[in-house]
């Protein structure tokens, strides 16, 4: 069952905190995504990385797995600002006529996922308390190196959900029930 | 039947033919030439690329396979390579050697950079500002590459083709392909003016090419049924028509490592 959650601002630049929860209890799963919708990418380009439970990750925390909780990243290839006249870049709202044959605007927010699903199993596997938070750090991927760095601005999306997969044969593992086969 | 190869496999001819083909087609100021075909993509307006949607796959594999027919125009042996981003020579040295050499065969590499000369001066002026193009009235393209090891890793293509449908593939290749973008860095990094760096090119056979792997392991899956017969505007083919690079005229070689 996706859980949607409201994002808590941290203290250090460009970190925003989730409160998404996840324990054993709430079942098995195959695959384990983080889904991200409304994503902009209408401005410079940037990446959003993702720990779990780490509270105190930053633009400066490696990426890695075991000793971060880094769990992936998504990457946002920006349009760099609007070249248009006013108005060129305001997004409308999507039509609902049937005659409208128009392809969508170009910068209609995006959908973006990362696929945690190792790293979620990490957590459950040596944390007893399991997922009590996800930690974004958005990170200016600007023309030049120099330029980079964490960013307040850039990385705006409506809704982070976890959503977890299970497979046919492994629900039909947890639940004990025969293959379906013919009579 | 063009055979698409690994760039940083080509040989010393093979390299020169590319070289050959992006010079000529540099060298014409109408729609046969690189500024009409690179614009296609961002600027001038309208910007007519198609990202983070299903359309992105069949949409690019249209605007690769006319640019390289475009090329072919000039010199008929050419075809475009494909840049194995996850290689242990890229994870070592980044892009190919053709793209990174400023000289060739004695005159400056057009695999490089390239000039852009159909912006407006309120365009120029914003990008140059923005650091996507040099200053000044005739900008080009630059790059400011991270280091090779942050490519992205053939564990991660892996796993990425064995995805069960075309909208998990799509969406999770696009990730990796808006990555390589922002690696390259520089005009690369943002989708106005991406498309006149030639590694633009180069990065999206390796992108279409592993669409045509995933196709090879997926047969019969695809972009939804609804959307086969949407026009690829402003080329003249529908999502239909991209399905099947034979009967675009093209493959690609298969990886021989020696």
């Amino acid at each position: 069952m996706p859980a949607a959650v409201t994002l808590e601002k941290a203290t250090a630049p460009g970190v925003r905190i989730a409160p998404l929860r996840f324990t054993v209890e709430d079942g098995p799963f195959t695959r384990a995504d983080l889904v991200f919708t409304g994503v902009s990418h209408s401005d410079l380009s940037y990446e959003v990385r993702v720990f779990l439970n780490n509270p105190q990750a930053d633009a400066g925390t490696p990426r890695d797995p075991v000793g971060q909780g880094y769990a992936g990243r998504f990457v946002v290839f920006g349009h760099g600002g609007c070249y248009g006249d006013v108005g060129h870049c305001d997004i409308p709202a999507p039509s609902s006529d049937p005659t409208d044959l128009r392809l969508r605007h170009p910068l209609t927010p995006a959908t973006k996922i990362v696929t945690i699903t190792d790293a979620l199993r990490r957590v459950l596997a040596e944390q007893p308390e399991g997922l009590q938070s996800v930690t974004l750090v958005a990170v200016s991927m600007a023309p030049r190196r120099k330029d980079r760095g964490p960013t307040d601005t850039l990385a705006t999306f409506d809704q982070l959900e976890l959503q977890t997969y299970l497979s046919a044969t492994e629900a039909n593992a947890v639940a004990g029930a025969l293959p379906v086969g013919p009579a | 039947m063009g055979v698409r190869k690994n760039a940083g496999l080509l040989t010393a001819a093979e390299a020169t033919t590319l070289r050959q083909a992006f010079g000529r087609v540099l060298g014409l100021d109408d729609e046969r030439g690189y500024q009409y075909q690179a614009g296609i993509h961002g600027l001038p307006l309208p910007t007519s690329c198609q990202h983070h949607h299903p359309l992105f796959l069949p949409w690019h594999r249209a605007y690769v396979y006319l640019f390289e027919r475009a090329l072919q125009d000039q010199v008929a042996s050419v075809a475009l390579p494909w840049w194995d981003w996850t290689s242990a020579a890229a994870h070592r040295e980044g892009m190919p050697a053709p793209y990174t050499v400023r000289t060739a065969d004695g005159t400056p590499n057009p695999l490089l950079d390239a000039p852009i000369t159909v912006l407006t001066a309120a365009q120029r002026r914003q990008l140059a500002a923005n650091g996507l193009i040099t200053s000044g009235t005739r900008p080009r393209t630059f790059r400011d590459p991270e280091v090779p090891d942050e490519l992205p890793r053939a564990a991660t293509i892996n796993s990425i083709l064995q995805a069960p449908t075309f909208d998990d593939f799509t969406t999770r290749l696009e990730n990796v392909h808006d990555a390589v973008h922002v690696w390259v860095g520089g005009s690369m990094s943002a989708v106005p003016v991406a498309a006149y760096d030639p590694i633009f090119w180069a990065h999206h056979c390796m992108i279409d090419r592993l669409w045509y792997l995933w196709q090879l392991r997926h047969p019969g899956a695809g972009p939804p049924a609804a959307l086969l017969r949407q026009a690829l505007a402003p080329f003249p083919m529908t999502v239909a028509d991209t399905l099947d690079i034979g009967r675009l005229g093209y493959s690609y070689a298969v990886q021989v490592v020696s």
